[in-house]
């Protein structure tokens, strides 16, 4: 299962969209996707190229929710 | 139309059905108006959700049923939605998919519906606690080929 599936199935907070990207090509130049898999995190705050671990998508998060409280 | 899965593909996939303790629906939004893939998609899932008893499908048109597209933040075709439960209680947990689920992604949908079917993500501890913390919402959108 994609990691984001499994989060989302955690938290009522998460929602997680697997796009196919050679169907949405709009969607890939809008958020700069350079490799695939790319998570994007809220919009864009973080951007995670390759299949990463749990741990790391974590702290991507962390970052991503840190930058826009702005703390 | 031929079928998308051969007789062998059928029976593994059966055999990783067997597993599954809740039901779970798919819920496929089309779109008349614009959408290449959208009739292999719904023959695909047609085919997988014959595979279990546990398994319903729904489909749905963006345009025409914009007011349940937006409940379930869907804006684009082919875009699925895997809830657990089914008719009227279908619970929503945030997993999407937009569109064909083949290739690489058809064994992510095979395990997603099993997953969220046994409501166990398997994720670590410290993972489940940070997202137990969480105060404000995350929207991760997973980005991938079907090689």
């Amino acid at each position: 299962m994609v990691l984001a599936h499994r989060m989302a199935l955690e938290s009522p907070l998460v929602e997680a969209e697997a796009i196919e990207a050679t169907e949405f090509r709009e969607l890939v130049g809008r958020h700069n996707v350079s490799g695939v898999p790319q998570t994007t995190i809220n919009h864009g705050a973080r951007d995670v190229v390759g299949a990463v671990p749990e741990h790391y998508l974590v702290a991507e998060i962390e970052k991503a929710l840190k930058k826009e409280s702005g703390s | 139309m031929e079928g998308f899965l051969d007789n062998s593909l059928k029976k593994q996939v059966r055999l990783v059905f067997e597993d599954m303790k809740e039901p779970v629906t798919i819920l496929f939004f089309g779109s008349a108006a614009q959408c290449e893939y959208c009739e292999e998609t719904i023959q695909l899932l047609t085919e997988v959700t014959a595979l279990s008893d546990l398994l319903a499908l729904e489909v749905h048109d963006l345009d025409e049923e914009s007011e349940l597209a937006s409940r379930y933040h869907v804006d684009k075709a082919p875009g699925l939605v895997i809830g657990g439960g089914r008719g009227e209680e279908i619970i929503d947990f945030g997993i999407r998919y937009y569109g064909v689920p083949a290739g690489s992604e058809f064994g992510a949908l095979i395990n997603d519906l099993l997953t969220v079917s046994k409501r166990e993500s398997g994720l670590s501890e410290e993972t489940l606690v940070f997202l137990a913390g969480l105060k404000e919402p995350v929207h991760l959108m997973v980005f991938s080929t079907p090689t």
